[in-house]
């Protein structure tokens, strides 16, 4: 009967693509799928993903919201210019904390990062723009992910590496 | 000395200061091959240093300088060539680096590399109220503002954090600069 119904449970929350998910980070998903006429891309089970991170908080993150965008329209515009559509959509309460551009033979991407206090966790809100996808990814990290952030904030968004920053957590301590 | 280091916007009502960005150094963007805008006001700063431990001695440093701050404002250009980037770039930055708010406190030259760097520090007669690095390689362009009450020798505990390269800088106040 406990199996049926953490299945069931399972599935319900795998069912949810983007439950809870804020306002603004649904504003910069619209945002992107409007100046660069795409959707995003289904992601399959992504719920589940969301379940692990409550149970386990990988690399300190409590919860992530996600949306992936693929064969983007970009005409003769580049991600730079979307940054000001991008602050339009995360309005005041977030706060632009990195902003990276790199062009290496005409490949341009860029990295927008938006921090915001929720309680006693941050949320971090990054889109990055690349000539044919983008990303948005929202987390919610603990204090000691955040620090990791803190530390090195232009590398973390560079290599986009939220997801690999040490697994113990302060957090953990906390519970 | 990789990094080149400089500064951005500040706000300080208090001495009515107020560094501007040259339009030319938003042009540099362009060329660079690697751009990076760290921006930490207050309110972030604020959020930073509860996150900060009180029992680890490196993070209870920085949370001590972090509380005397306002701003932490980093800007960074790297460069595919050497002279991508013009001293002139600079002229309108350092012209606003000037006294009675600002004073030079440090500069470094390197013939042999290129690699030059400049800490400014900004007072209002009686406290630090913010400093200011330019660091320009040949391929890189960094530039630091911090507003608050800082002193230069902070730098060091600052470096490799809040996106703020690591220096190794004195703690003299006195103009100073040298060539190698």
């Amino acid at each position: 009967m406990l199996r049926i119904a953490l299945v069931m449970t399972a599935a319900a929350v795998a069912a949810m693509p983007v439950r809870a998910a804020d306002r603004e980070f649904k504003d910069v998903v619209e945002t992107i799928s409007e100046e660069f006429h795409t959707s995003p891309t289904h992601i399959p089970l992504f719920g589940l993903v969301n379940m692990v991170a409550f149970v386990a908080r990988p690399a300190g993150t409590k919860h992530i919201d996600l949306a992936v965008f693929e064969h983007l329209d970009t005409g003769d515009r580049d991600g730079r210019d979307i940054a000001q559509a991008i602050q339009r959509a995360v309005g005041q309460a977030w706060k632009p904390f990195v902003r990276t551009i790199s062009n290496h033979g005409g490949h341009l991407e860029s990295v927008f990062v938006y921090v915001r206090p929720d309680g006693r966790d941050c949320k971090f809100l990054v889109a990055t723009i690349e000539p044919d996808e983008a990303t948005v990814v929202q987390l919610k990290l603990n204090p000691d992910a955040l620090a990791k952030w803190l530390a090195s904030p232009q590398l973390a968004a560079a290599r986009k590496d939220w997801g690999e920053h040490g697994s113990r957590t302060r957090d953990d301590d906390d519970r | 000395m990789r990094i080149a280091c400089w500064l951005l916007i500040a706000l300080l009502p208090a001495v009515a200061q107020e560094l501007k960005l040259p339009p030319g150094l938003d042009k540099l963007a362009d060329k660079a091959t690697e751009t990076v805008d760290v921006t930490m006001d207050q309110s972030l700063l604020q959020l930073a240093s509860k996150f900060l431990s009180d029992k680890d001695p490196d993070e209870a440093r920085a949370k001590k300088l972090v509380a005397g701050l306002k701003g932490v404002y980093v800007r960074s250009f790297q460069f595919e060539h050497p002279g991508e980037y013009d001293q002139s770039d600079l002229t309108m930055l350092r012209a606003q680096l000037k006294p009675p708010v600002w004073q030079r406190i440090v500069g470094v030259r390197s013939k042999k590399d290129g690699e030059n760097a400049e800490v400014f520090l900004a007072s209002d007669g009686n406290s630090v109220t913010g400093l200011a690095v330019i660091c320009a390689d040949p391929k890189e362009l960094t530039i630091v503002h911090i507003i608050g009450q800082i002193k230069p020798e902070d730098l060091r505990d600052l470096g490799g954090n809040f996106g703020i390269p690591k220096f190794e800088i004195g703690g003299s106040h006195k103009s100073d600069s040298k060539e190698e």
